[in-house]
């Protein structure tokens, strides 16, 4: 029975960071994408602009959703 | 003591922990905020600002031109460069003469019924400033003009924003 905890335990560790390094790239994405949009819009190129913005808000709600999971994993250990 | 003990705590450890779901939800705000500055850029980016107006300049009486001619002139300053030109068809229309590529002024082309930049080969629009060859990355500033009582204004300046 500890056996079977400690595997668990371990398995939630590797889940629990594979959704990490997830969520870092995709912030890094996120963050690339502002980046770009932002020089793009200074120097007058506003055509990226929406596309950017649908896709970091997509990126925010696949993180958050995680987020929720991780959540749920940790109440139910 | 023992309030002040838990408040700051000595054990740096215990000061510096960092949960893997604080981690977690420090990266997912931060990805909120990335999304709302992204959001905030589209949205201002279909904010309508091309236009703006200035105070009313005569720049010349239509007597002045005939079809298929130009005249120089400045507006809004007395440092911006512009060109009035009347179309074969006898409608006018009015650029800044700053080329948006590095600025050189521009030249009205009766024969391609277009506005030159001789610099780099740049050419823009009579019609709406777009660019139509060469290296200029955006339209010419359009100079909104009004006719009245035979006489020519300027009256506003009008930014296409768009890209070539």
């Amino acid at each position: 029975m500890k056996r079977q905890n400690l595997l668990r335990h371990r398995q939630q560790a590797v889940v629990f960071v594979s959704l990490l390094l997830f969520n870092l790239v995709l912030v890094l994405i996120q963050l690339w994408l502002f980046v770009t949009v932002l020089e793009n819009f200074l120097g007058g190129h506003i055509a990226m602009a929406i596309p950017a913005a649908v896709t970091s808000l997509v990126i925010l709600g696949l993180n958050m959703w995680m987020l929720r999971g991780i959540e749920k994993i940790e109440r139910a250990s | 003591m023992e309030k002040l003990k838990k408040d700051f705590p000595i054990d740096w450890e215990e000061d510096h922990y960092v949960s893997r779901r604080e981690f977690f939800k420090f990266m997912t705000l931060a990805s909120g905020g990335l999304a709302a500055g992204s959001a905030g850029m589209a949205l201002w980016s279909q904010v309508p600002r091309q236009e703006r107006r200035f105070e009313p300049v005569m720049i010349a009486k239509v007597t002045d031109l005939n079809p298929g001619k130009s005249l120089p002139f400045n507006y809004p300053r007395a440092t911006d460069i512009c060109i009035l030109v009347q179309k074969p068809d006898g409608e006018y229309a009015a650029f800044s003469r700053r080329c948006t590529h590095l600025s050189c002024p521009v030249d009205y082309e009766p024969d391609n019924e277009r506005l030159y930049c001789p610099c780099h080969n740049g050419a823009f629009s009579l019609e709406d400033g777009k660019v139509l060859q060469g290296p200029p990355p955006h339209p010419l500033p359009r100079i909104m003009v009004r006719v009245r009582n035979g006489e020519i204004w300027a009256v506003g300046v009008r930014t296409n924003e768009e890209s070539a």
